[in-house]
């Protein structure tokens, strides 16, 4: 019997002008976007592999190593999965500085040079927001008429005479409408896979078919709900037009109106003390190095007059070519440090006896160095989260009481290009950045004369440990996504609850 | 006419559509204003702060010397924030409100750290808001261009999508027809029912909008600001038009409104929606993956060095008359470099946008945001002017120095350098002070083109629409 209604839904639908339009617009839609889309990633994939290619030049042209920063950086590549959503992962920097004197954080990336940063003005998109807007759509379009229409022209109370359960008759409608809306859905996903994998550039593996896999998962969670809403608005009103009208009012508002309206009205400030407090107290770190160094070189005989009791910069040594600062005050990031040193291409004899003292007086500053910036981690870390994290978190938060928050949630989760998705990133860059200060240490290059001096042999940037980055894995992608999978199908289940009542007590 | 116009009107006024739109633009309109009361007193404070803080900085350069002046220059630009923020908001986020006056640079010190070779300032236009960073979903803010592009459009569908085919259904039109009316009457009375059926509920809102922000007096709105406001008001009242001529067209042509509907939405998601983004993506899919940089060395491939051009005199201490105007040369030619670099930069990057800008006008929704922008005083047009506005003053406190010099006859004339300049004091008020303005007509020139573009897609879909409705069978 349910195969009969089923069967009988599914004509009724497929057979519809609507049912081919619905096809068409997302296919139309989908193919073209995948187009773009495509171009814009092997774009950045380009823009990627030069600036990799040329700060491997860069910092194997540094002859020391104490002036490596700005040349030792790392590059994040696009992700592929950006196609399906975007994400921040166009938003957010995609070069970082790796350097003993400060943790790189998401905070401290720049766009490649090539990036021109006003084409920002332009809203972005991806094939996730053509499936958010239209999917949705679809869905309401071909719910809104499923009760209230056959009520209208008096099919239902045919259907009833038969003995057949109410239950029966819903789960028809909603087995077949989603059968129907799973055709462009899943036509408009093949051809932009096909699209993607004839792509030479973009390489998807495995995991990213599974990823791939969860999106579509969660896009079926998210038709079904908006289907469901549609139901429920037809079981509850006598009249199809007032049922379609109803139907465009709530699409409006959960689609268009609620994220926009949300965030504008509730306005997420973090405390404003949090960062002065933190700034000061990183601020008050250095400056307590500053004078532990002053002091050293203030004491002591052979090293105070070379450096002008610590307040020039490096040493004044015989042979020494130019000296240098770097110097970094970024208070809204929480970014401070500065470094001091020179470049020496062949030491005179005259001042050989003061490298020895020099060396030894870097290996003290470098340790310092290093020690400050751990304790000032300490403070700066957490106040980042709360400067940044938390209140993006909240805006995040407050989307998801609409189902298109949850489902940009979910599917952002999945392609890893959420906030969790590009802070592996940084985490792996942080991790790099450990293993360089480590090589230093074990190396002792800190101490050593290639730190300034270039005529004993040049630093050695093939020894480096190399940086390498891989996304997590699909089970973390999963375990992000999953909460919000969850809610959707939890709103998908109680929403059929309701109309099952509404529908089961309603009068034909 | 008038009679199917009111009957439109009273059918349209008892309708659920027309509460739910009252209410949903209200809401829109009231969170608009009291965020535009919330942060307008913000911004004008910060605002007036930096102006503050930069005209001090150039009153104590003018009160050292004519030499300070023409070393340090004035202090950093700041945008002035439009009053009209609320209308369009305008990528604030993105555009950088500041163009930073560049120290002078030092270019040699002696052993004890004095400077001894020091440049002359120059202007540097910061790169699209580094600032802002922010890791927070993204999302368009509520602004009048958000509400007019989006929802108003929308619910001009709304009102729209069963104008013909819904009364076809019922089988009214069939006995407004039988009636001697011509049909272009018919259409002509259902546009405008339709059209000021939506200005009520729209005009309402604007005016709850409007007494909020205007009784509000920390916010206050010059008779231009009025005179702007009633410009986007009418481009509010045209764009809408265009949706109800579309709805028309598309009622006209389909039987079943349901269908009609369907298809409308279609159409406006992806007029509305999808085209900007998409052809936004295309147009910067064009640009080339090649920086700036790496244009300008293509383009100044023999840049002669000035550090070799000017290398005998830049050395010598002496204060002779050629050695100094080498020096002067070699300063001002310096400062002129990194400011016509900084300033290609700028040029090649908006030439992007505004490529772009071009592409996306198709859309209507697109066309509508930058005529808004433009007369609220928002946005990339409005900060190319501010780049004017800078620029223009630049010019003018650089000729202010020449002819104060030139003025004193005990001076050598040669600017840029301490023994060549005149020694008089100046009077801080003489000097030029730097005023961010826009005015009316010449954003009015600049929407013109866009304005008559809103204005041909209106007048082809309504002649689409009369010809589709002349032409169907009842």
């Amino acid at each position: 019997m349910l195969m009969t209604l089923i069967r009988r839904e599914l004509l009724d639908n497929l057979m519809t002008f609507r049912f081919a339009a619905a096809v068409f617009i997302t296919l139309l839609l989908v193919v073209a976007n995948t187009i773009v889309l495509l171009k814009d990633y092997e774009q950045r994939l380009t823009a990627y592999n030069t600036a990799t290619q040329e700060s491997h030049e860069k910092i194997r042209a540094e002859k020391i190593y104490s002036d490596y920063l700005g040349k030792l950086v790392v590059h994040r590549p696009p992700n592929p999965l950006s196609i399906f959503n975007l994400g921040l992962d166009k938003q957010v920097g995609n070069k970082i500085e790796v350097y003993h004197a400060f943790v790189p954080t998401i905070w401290d990336a720049e766009k490649h040079g090539a990036d021109n940063p006003f084409l920002n003005l332009f809203t972005s998109i991806d094939i996730v927001l053509v499936f958010q807007g239209v999917l949705s759509l679809l869905a309401l379009i071909f719910a809104y008429d499923a009760l209230a229409g056959e009520r209208e022209r008096g099919t239902l109370r045919l259907v009833l005479t038969h003995p057949i359960q109410r239950g029966y008759i819903l789960f028809a409608k909603y087995i077949s409408a989603m059968l129907c809306l799973l055709v462009p859905l899943s036509i408009s996903l093949l051809l932009s896979i096909i699209l993607l994998t004839t792509a030479t550039t973009v390489a998807l593996d495995t995991d990213d078919f599974l990823r791939i896999g969860g999106i579509v998962l969660t896009s079926l969670l998210y038709v079904s709900l908006f289907y469901l809403i549609g139901m429920c608005i037809s079981a509850m009103t006598r009249r199809t037009s007032t049922a379609l009208m109803l139907c465009m009012f709530v699409w409006g508002v959960l689609v268009l109106v609620y994220p926009n309206l949300i965030l504008t009205a509730v306005d997420i400030v973090p405390q404003p003390n949090t960062q002065i407090s933190a700034y000061n107290q990183i601020k008050q770190m250095w400056e307590e190095w500053d004078r532990k160094n002053k002091r050293l070189l203030r004491n002591d005989a052979v090293l105070g007059p070379l450096s002008q009791n610590g307040e020039g910069w490096g040493f004044r040594l015989k042979g020494g070519e130019y000296s240098f600062l770097r110097d970094e005050d970024k208070p809204s990031i929480l970014l401070y440090f500065h470094q001091t040193g020179f470049y020496a291409g062949k030491i005179k004899a005259e001042s050989e006896p003061h490298v020895p003292r020099v060396q030894d007086y870097y290996r003290f500053y470098n340790r310092e160095t290093v020690n400050t910036v751990e304790r000032a981690w300490l403070v700066r870390k957490p106040a980042l989260e709360a400067i940044y994290v938390q209140p993006a978190n909240l805006g995040q938060m407050l989307l998801k009481f609409s189902p298109t928050g949850l489902y940009d949630a979910a599917t952002e989760a999945w392609a890893g290009t959420d906030l969790e998705g590009i802070q592996d990133f940084f985490g792996t860059v942080q991790r790099y950045r450990r293993a360089v200060v480590d090589y230093f240490y074990d190396k002792k290059i800190f101490e050593s004369r290639q730190w300034f001096a270039a005529d004993e042999g040049t630093a050695d940037w093939e020894a480096l440990p190399q940086f390498a980055f891989h996304r997590s894995d699909t089970s973390i992608n999963a375990k992000r996504a999953l909460p919000d999978m969850l809610l959707l199908l939890i709103m998908n289940v109680i929403l059929f609850i309701v109309i099952m009542l509404i529908f089961i007590k309603s009068e034909v | 006419m008038w009679h199917i116009t009111k009957r439109e009107i009273y059918d349209n006024l008892n309708s659920l559509r027309f509460a739910l739109t009252t209410i949903l633009l209200l809401a829109l309109m009231v969170t608009n204003a009291v965020k535009h009361l919330r942060e307008q007193p913000k911004r004008v404070q910060t605002y007036r702060d930096a102006v503050t803080e930069s005209s001090d900085r150039l009153t104590a350069h003018a009160d050292g010397s004519l030499f300070k002046l023409s070393q340090y220059g004035p202090g950093n630009f700041y945008k002035k924030p439009s009053p009209l923020h609320f209308c369009a908001n305008g990528g604030e986020l993105i555009l950088p409100d500041t163009i930073e006056v560049d120290e002078p640079p030092v270019f040699a010190t002696d052993g004890e750290g004095n400077v001894t070779l020091q440049g002359v300032w120059s202007l540097s236009y910061p790169d699209a808001n580094l600032q802002n960073k922010s890791v927070g979903p993204s999302v368009s803010q509520v602004d009048w261009a958000f509400i007019i592009g989006y929802i108003l459009s929308l619910i001009a569908l709304w009102f729209t999508f069963d104008a013909f085919s819904g009364e076809r259904e019922h089988g009214t039109l069939r006995l407004m027809l039988a009636n001697s009316i011509p049909r272009h009457t018919v259409l002509i009375g259902k546009f405008l029912g339709a059209l000021l059926s939506i200005s009520i509920p729209f005009a309402l809102a604007v005016l709850v909008n409007l007494l909020l922000i205007s009784t509000a007096s920390t916010v206050h709105l010059t008779t231009d600001a009025w005179g702007r406001l009633g410009i986007i008001f009418a481009l509010a009242l045209l764009y809408t038009s265009l949706f109800v001529a579309l709805g028309l067209l598309v009622s006209a042509r389909v039987q079943q409104s349901a269908v009609s509907l369907m298809i409308l939405l279609l159409t406006w998601v992806t007029l509305v929606v999808f085209m900007p983004s998409t052809l936004a993506s295309i147009a910067s899919s064009f640009s080339p993956a090649t920086s700036f940089d790496e244009v300008w060395q293509q383009q100044n491939p023999s840049r002669e060095d000035l550090w070799d051009k000017y290398d005998e005199w830049l050395w010598s201490g002496a204060l002779d008359d050629k050695t100094l105007r080498g020096k002067s040369a070699f300063f001002t030619e310096n400062a002129e470099r990194w400011e016509r670099k900084h300033e290609e930069r700028l040029k090649y990057r908006s030439s992007q946008v505004d490529r772009a800008r071009a592409i996306t006008s198709i859309s209507p929704a697109t066309l509508l945001q930058h005529l808004i922008e433009g007369f609220a005083g928002t946005g990339f047009e409005r900060h190319l002017q501010f780049v004017e506005n800078t620029q223009r003053y630049a010019r003018q406190l650089r000729e202010f120095v020449a002819d104060t010099d030139r003025a004193d006859p005990e001076s050598l004339h040669i600017l840029g350098v301490r023994e060549g300049i005149s020694k008089k004091p100046i009077s801080p008020e003489s000097v030029p002070k730097f005023e961010d303005t826009f005015d009316l007509s010449r954003d009015f020139n600049t929407a013109a083109m866009e304005l008559l573009l809103l204005t041909l897609f209106v007048l082809v879909l309504l002649s689409g629409a009369y010809l589709a409705f002349v032409r169907v069978e009842v």
